[in-house]
């Protein structure tokens, strides 16, 4: 695999999870789908309830709705090689699921593939 | 059930396994915990009991020295240390080393059964094997390839990063020193883990592998 410099990777790395922000913030899975690997997983607690799968991720998406107020930070980006890391801070997540005013910590990890960087794991963790 | 343990070969109890290796129970707890001592778990009603083969024990006990000390526990051999984490982070550092060391001790011991309780049902692999490789699955296929490559007697984890948020966790380990039918020798691979907490214990939902190209 060629070897890319830091600044290179972070900057494609960064234009997958805006896919993610961006779909967030609409509530539209469609716009985040392309940043996911076909053989993505998601896990995490909602309330008190485990979710499973990236198309409880996508339908949830879809049926929260816009989150216009959502603010992201990327905390950290780590990268070995092809494999990646990134912690994502997201605050005043809103919509029909998510209430108003919730704070959410995602780690992400990613994989390089011939067709970019996309996300192979998403856990989350809600502040309640 | 008929027991198929053979007594003289299996050791029953902590106190027994504490016995052979001439330690406090506080001390082979800890080592379990921190250090891959290959303790197994019966099942029963109300509580688990434990036991562990007189052979994995020897096994364990040569290739310890190689080990290099932990993050969690450096002083190798030392006298006993307070087994109660000091508080609730060291408490949930504590509780995911163990899971990552149960990657490793299968691992080494290329018995890809010994890590399972380490990962969740639904738990994926995905990076890049040997020859750049893209690769994405089930667990299984862990288990599996652990099983075929054998014994990796001196490989060496290091934990490069572990970080908890609440309810999920990341642990970076880097791996050298990898060894047998699949690895070849002398192989490094740099691990991530994602891990859960699920009803009390930290599970392995996803390991993320990248395998370095031989330097040599």
């Amino acid at each position: 695999m060629a070897t890319s410099n830091y600044p290179d990777e972070y900057d494609k790395i960064a234009k997958t999870m805006q896919m993610y922000i961006d779909g967030s913030k609409q509530g539209k899975s469609q716009l985040m789908r392309a940043a996911f690997h076909p053989e993505a997983s998601f896990f995490g607690y909602a309330g008190e309830q485990l979710a499973v799968g990236t198309q409880f991720l996508f339908d949830w998406i879809d049926k929260n709705g816009p989150a216009s107020s959502l603010q992201a930070r990327v905390v950290s980006v780590d990268i070995v090689e092809s494999i990646a890391v990134v912690r994502l801070e997201a605050a005043g997540w809103s919509g029909n699921l998510a209430g108003s005013g919730v704070r959410m910590s995602d780690l992400f990890t990613l994989l390089k593939t011939p067709d970019g960087w996309k996300i192979i794991q998403k856990a989350f963790h809600w502040h309640s | 059930m008929p027991d198929r343990s053979t007594p003289q070969k299996t050791l029953e109890s902590w106190k027994q396994i504490a016995a052979y290796l001439d330690r406090s129970e506080r001390t082979v707890r800890r080592w379990e915990a921190g250090e891959g001592l290959p303790v197994h778990r019966r099942s029963h009603q109300k509580q688990d009991t434990v036991f562990a083969y007189k052979h994995e024990i020897e096994a364990w006990s040569r290739r310890r020295t190689n080990w290099p000390p932990l993050a969690s526990n450096g002083n190798d051999g030392a006298a006993d240390q307070p087994g109660t984490p000091a508080n609730a982070y060291l408490s949930e550092h504590d509780a995911i080393t163990r899971t990552v060391h149960r990657y490793i001790a299968g691992a080494r011991a290329g018995d890809g059964d010994l890590m399972r309780a380490a990962f969740h049902p639904e738990a994926t692999i995905s990076g890049y094997c040997q020859g750049g490789v893209e690769y994405s699955g089930s667990v299984e296929h862990v288990f599996q390839w652990i099983t075929a490559n054998g014994p990796a007697p001196n490989i060496e984890p290091r934990f490069a990063r572990i970080e908890i948020i609440e309810t999920i966790a990341i642990v970076h380990l880097e791996v050298q020193r990898w060894s047998g039918k699949l690895a070849g020798a002398n192989g490094r691979a740099s691990d991530v883990f994602t891990l859960l907490q699920l009803d009390g214990e930290w599970k392995i939902t996803h390991k993320l592998f990248h395998w370095h190209e031989s330097s040599s």
